[in-house]
């Protein structure tokens, strides 16, 4: 019988020789880039694991990408290919991944996986190698305070910056509309809790009173006693850093009390497909921040939706527009730089993202020095019984109303 | 300080929500005097029967009230299954520890069929009364926490009727006071305990459904709910039903009006602080007799 020491001894003498025979097929390859040879872009995504569903969305707007790209004759004439792999949902996986990608398969550029724990390795890797990295998730701020220098996270903005239309128009209302109080009430949540404090921030620079600010940890169920709080106060606003369920129970709570706020966001909860049924309706002038829209008016995202409707028989959500808007990023980068290669065109590539502006699905994009989206969320309401686009100005489906009608 | 109002109103919501804790523990306090029994699947089985309440208005369009018609004589026939089936075939010196074990895996199945069944997709019933409430001293009483109290009120004080005033309450107690006592008097026990069991289970059909009315629910809420019940029935004295409604009351009153100052997350941890006190100073409970021999 062959001991398994043995055997482990043959397993790492047969991987290395494949191993070379990989590198060497790559650097007769990454010799000629001829004009015919597809462009390669190597991903990463928890196909399977505890972030398969956000995964498999991402997947499907990449291939989306690389099929409306392609149909119209591809990136410098070149067809796209992708390699994608499955991660598990594991970070370990993905440093893995990225290596096999960058390193042995030699692919000409790389984009992120899905979520901030699998982003930050990853990037990490791609840094190693110098090469270009287009995120489509990650928005927590540990992603930004790495200093990575080649990272873009390719969605309007991180979740601080969600209410950022919203507080804009609050403050520029006249003195005697503005609200002048406003109780928060947020998940124990860097995301959720970031898209509350965000507006909070801003709205007490502007001089507007904080009179509630509670948290509440994640597996809170009742929400009668925080209700209480907040209309005890009747604060003129109520703004809420949710997920899901929270989001729900506190507006239910909000609504046995009887409080009517002159208005109410809420972050997530708001833009779920059962929302409306959730709260039996009475949905009525609720506001939530929204990363993407099917109708938002942006040139690109017609032809998107439109296009993966066709290919997927539904239209896209919000995983599947990062995907496709990481892909319009990296294809942006690309046309300007005329290279898609590893080496010296990456860091082109780099440059050129830091100082432009690129058109995409979820409006434009810039990016500070560590790959943070300067932009904001859009403002989305609840008006009779659908949700509507209010905010920013060139966005809208709809003029905001306010103050919101009683719920 | 906080106003009169806020104050008045957090009372209202702490007696409601003590009602409804006191329902969903009850059950729990049940088990453990009839057989020393710890039951983790308690609160799946609130999960449950929440779920059954749901579909019921979801699919058919009819109050979730009325799903209790089935959902009551089912559970009570899947306790007398459980304690009959599997409970009573543990053997005794290891009982108490190997029911932990052997319910914690009735609470995965039950989470995992949920999940399969009805999706993670988070629910909540859609009634026409879900945010109605009136006017009370100033304060306001959401009509469908007040029918989940009363449903509470009416439950227990059924289940205090039922042990003091029949006979089948009589031989349950004297199960739980004293086994081979019963037995000598011609008590048959093993069918009691199977009863009792069941019993309990019928109170986990009866608190889910009032739990449903109000809450948005989903497959792993269970884990949410098991800690503080179980807090609550240690604190009022394992095995006492009257115990664990004065536990559940002067717990969801205190929790409610610490919120006020401590907000939630301080608030919650009422139950635990409870638990530790209890078991350092009075093991046997506050409102209970001795551990676990009276009902």
């Amino acid at each position: 019988m062959r001991s398994p020491a043995r055997r482990t001894t043959w397993a790492i003498a047969l991987s290395a020789t494949l191993f070379l025979a990989a590198c060497g097929g790559g650097g007769d390859e990454g010799g000629g880039e001829k004009s015919g040879d597809p462009i390669v872009v190597g991903i990463s995504l928890p196909l399977t694991g505890d972030f398969s569903e956000p995964g498999k969305g991402v997947q499907e707007g990449y291939e989306a990408w690389a099929k409306i790209t392609n149909d119209k004759g591809g990136l410098l004439g070149r067809q796209i290919e992708l390699k994608i792999l499955d991660d598990q949902s594991n970070a370990d996986r993905v440093v893995a991944d990225y290596e096999q990608l960058i390193g042995s398969d030699q692919v000409d550029l790389v984009v992120g996986p899905f979520s901030t724990r699998l982003v930050v390795p990853s990037a990490r890797v791609a840094q190693e190698y110098g090469m270009l990295f287009v995120e489509p998730a990650g928005a927590a701020a540990e992603v930004f305070n790495q200093g990575f220098k080649n990272l873009f996270y390719a969605a309007p903005a991180v979740a601080d910056d969600h209410y950022n239309h919203l507080a804009e128009h609050l403050l520029a209302l006249p003195a005697g509309q503005r609200p002048t109080s406003v109780a928060y009430a947020a998940m124990d949540d860097p995301f959720a809790q970031g898209t509350a404090y965000g507006l909070k921030k801003k709205l007490e620079a502007g001089g507007v009173k904080t009179v509630v600010d509670e948290v509440y940890p994640p597996n809170t169920t009742d929400f009668g006693s925080i209700a209480a709080k907040i209309a005890a106060a009747k604060p003129d606003m109520v703004v809420g850093g949710s997920q899901y369920q929270d989001g729900v129970n506190l507006i239910v709570a909000l609504q046995q009390l009887n409080y009517q706020p002159k208005l109410a966001a809420f972050s997530t909860a708001p833009t779920n497909p059962e929302f409306a049924k959730a709260i039996g309706n009475k949905t009525e002038g609720i506001l939530s921040p929204t990363g993407y829209s099917q109708d938002a008016p942006y040139p690109s995202n017609k032809e998107f939706v439109e296009k993966f409707t066709a290919q997927f028989g539904k239209a896209p959500e919000e995983d599947q527009a990062n995907g496709y808007t990481t892909g319009q990023v990296v294809g942006a980068a690309v046309q300007a730089a005329g290279c898609a290669e590893q080496g010296e065109c990456q860091q082109k590539l780099i440059d050129w993202l830091h100082s432009n502006t690129v058109d995409t699905v979820v409006g434009s994009l810039k990016w500070d020095a560590t790959g943070k989206p300067q932009g904001a969320h859009m403002i989305q309401q609840w008006i009779g019984n659908d949700i509507k686009i209010v905010l920013p100005a060139d966005a809208k489906e709809a003029d905001m109303v306010y103050p919101k009608p009683a719920w | 300080m906080p106003s009169g109002a806020l104050l008045l109103q957090s009372i209202i919501l702490g007696l409601l929500l003590g009602g409804l804790y006191a329902l969903l523990a009850a059950g729990l306090t049940l088990y453990f005097g009839i057989m020393r029994v710890v039951m983790i699947a308690h609160s799946a089985f609130l999960i449950l029967a929440a779920y059954l309440a749901w579909w019921t208005n979801d699919r058919l369009g009819i109050d979730p009230l009325l799903s209790m018609v089935v959902t009551v004589p089912l559970f009570f026939g899947a306790g007398v299954l459980l304690q009959r089936g599997l409970l009573s075939r543990l053997r005794p010196v290891t009982l108490t520890m190997m029911s932990v074990l052997i319910t914690f895996a009735i609470a995965l199945i039950i989470e995992g069929l949920l999940g399969y069944v009805f999706s993670g997709t988070q629910r909540r019933i859609q009634l026409g009364y879900g945010t109605e409430s009136f006017n009370l001293f100033g304060a306001r009483v959401a009509v469908v926490k007040l029918i989940a109290f009363a449903l509470a009120a009416v439950s227990l004080a059924g289940l205090y009727v039922l042990m003091k005033r029949t006979q089948f309450g009589w031989a349950l107690r004297a199960t739980i006071q004293h086994p081979d006592a019963a037995r000598l008097v011609g008590i048959d026990t093993e069918r009691t305990a199977g009863f009792g069991f069941g019993l309990g289970l019928a109170t986990a059909a009866v608190g889910g459904t009032a739990l449903s009315l109000d809450t948005t629910i989903y497959p792993s809420l269970h884990w949410h709910w098991i800690g503080p019940l179980m807090a609550i029935i240690v604190v009022g004295g394992l095995g006492s039903v009257p115990g664990a409604a004065a536990a559940a009351l002067v717990l969801g009153l205190a929790q409610s009006l610490l919120q006020i100052p401590m907000g939630a997350t301080w608030a919650q941890t009422v139950f635990y602080v409870a638990l530790f006190a209890t078991l350092a100073v009075r093991p046997q409970g506050f409102f209970g007799g001795r551990l676990a021999q009276r009902f």
